[in-house]
């Protein structure tokens, strides 16, 4: 992959909650299919950087954002932007699996049939576009025969798959992840992380993680943050085993909280 | 539980009223059919007092419901959580559900009955209305806070539309807290109607009424609709279990 192709650019991000300056400055640039692992202690802005690319921070009401964000060569804050085509090219997974509480089936479909006009998806189109997203994260085996069951009965790896499933019939470019595996256990945060090895290079991976391992195994490059600011960016092993400022080496080395 | 069943249930519920109508109107209940006998006369009389209030009661009823569905998704899907505006309505809210009814009555009478000098059914409407409001308020914002946000997030971060979210998915499964609640407010509200009666106006003779029940009649009916309308709100399923991913 070439280095100048990137899908999230940001150019001296601010972003205050009332008068809480939760992001300062931040300029980064997240290549194009790969994995980019957030690190940092809590409440340094990881989670808030995540959700400024698809604009979900803009709900709370009291968030003021300057600066520029680029997705794919768009500056998202642009007028004719669309929320909603934004939305669909940046998709989302959150902390705990949440699925919707109906079957695993409306679940998949549930993305496009709001993107689309009423009733304009035929029958063999939507198990076909169910089929092909549960066998991409490797469910279809499993689930089946249990398309009509509900997706919160589900064992919660399962639901969290169904979440990134949930997000592929939209063809989304980026997937934004906030602590994906923190509610599971060692196997099922194993199976989400094969998951994405198999699925970057056809999504670009954004992941917020507290663990360091997990944030070493998986990703290509790693963001460090402290505080709202962005620290180091660099390629995860570079970072992990030559830190060049001495915040990083800090937290790398455990040698901070 | 599907989320489709809240709805049949409502329907239900309306096909029942229509049944109810039907052979109300049918079996000549309310038809001027009236027997020489007077306890058959007074039989009919009261029959007839009954389906008066009932029949005031629905569009009462409709209006509640529509305005505080409105009300309580403008605070809680539009406004912004945090804002100042925000906390002063619901402090409001909160205030005015803890006058007493009775003020409601006697602002109704003073403000609007006595300045248009005749009574008609439109202070009726807008009295009762007043009265309901907060709790409906309240309890509908109630429902719509209970549907799990995790989820709700999940739907905007697909790209849904505020009104995708809340026809979709906050109105669907926060349907059955909101019926219940409503249900509980109007039921709440006739209680307090018929205690007032019993207290203020029980020997006033009711005009053109031969029935021997006259305002305990009235009473009487009140508190039974009240106590259907309680009744009906226990059997609407209110805690949906939709939270149970963690």
């Amino acid at each position: 992959m070439e280095t100048n192709n990137f899908s999230i650019e940001t150019e001296n991000l601010n972003l205050w909650y009332d008068d809480f300056q939760a992001l300062m400055d931040v300029s980064v640039k997240i290549p194009d299919g790969k994995i980019t692992g957030l690190i940092g202690p809590s409440g340094c802005g990881k989670t808030t950087l995540l959700r400024c690319f698809n604009r979900v921070n803009e709900r709370y009401g009291n968030v003021t954002t300057k600066g520029e964000i680029k997705i794919l060569g768009k500056n998202i804050y642009d007028s004719d932007v669309s929320l909603l085509e934004l939305r669909k090219t940046v998709g989302m997974v959150f902390q705990r699996p949440n699925p919707l509480p109906i079957s695993v089936y409306d679940n998949i479909l549930f993305g496009l049939r709001i993107h689309s006009p009423f009733r304009s998806l035929t029958r063999t189109q939507s198990d076909e576009i169910v089929e092909d997203a549960l066998s991409s994260v490797f469910l279809w085996d499993d689930l089946k025969d249990k398309l009509k069951t509900r997706a919160t009965s589900l064992q919660l790896e399962q639901q969290q798959k169904l979440c990134i499933a949930r997000l592929l019939p939209l063809k989304p470019q980026i997937i934004l992840m906030d602590e994906p595996c923190s509610a599971l256990d060692a196997e099922g945060t194993l199976a989400v992380e094969e998951l994405m090895s198999v699925l970057a290079g056809k999504y670009t991976f954004l992941i917020v993680t507290h663990n360091m391992a997990q944030a070493r195994r998986i990703s290509d490059e790693c963001i460090y943050m402290f505080l709202g600011e962005l620290i180091e960016h660099r390629e995860t092993q570079a970072l992990f085993e030559t830190p060049e400022h001495p915040k990083t080496a800090d937290y790398v080395q455990m040698r901070y909280g | 539980m599907k989320r489709s069943e809240p709805i049949f249930h409502i329907i239900a519920l309306f096909i029942l009223g229509i049944v109810f109508f039907l052979i109300w109107n049918f079996t000549g209940l309310t038809t001027d059919a009236v027997g020489a006998n007077t306890e058959d006369r007074a039989v009919q009389d009261t029959l007839d007092i009954i389906y008066e209030h009932l029949y005031q009661l629905m569009p009462i009823c409709f209006v509640i419901i529509l305005l505080s569905l409105a009300v309580a998704f403008f605070l809680e899907e539009w406004l912004p959580h945090k804002s100042w505006y925000y906390r002063i309505i619901e402090r409001k809210i909160a205030i005015l559900a803890s006058i007493p009814s009775l003020i409601y009555g006697l602002l109704g009478i003073y403000l609007l009955v006595v300045p248009a000098d005749q009574v008609s059914y439109y202070p009726l409407i807008i009295t009762v209305t007043l009265l309901v409001m907060p709790y409906s308020v309240q309890s509908t914002q109630k429902a719509i806070q209970g549907v799990d946000i995790s989820v709700r997030e999940a739907v905007y971060a697909l790209g849904a539309s505020r009104w995708q979210v809340i026809t979709g998915h906050v109105f669907p499964y926060a349907l059955p807290m909101i019926s219940g609640g409503i249900l509980t407010a109007i039921s709440r509200v006739l209680a307090t109607a018929a205690l007032i009666i019993v207290f203020c106006v029980w020997k006033i003779p009711v005009p053109n009424s031969t029935s021997p029940f006259g305002i305990p009649g009235i009473v009487v009916v009140l508190l039974s609709s009240a106590l259907l309308l309680s009744v009906l709100s226990s059997l609407v399923p209110k805690n949906m279990n939709i939270n149970r991913i963690v």
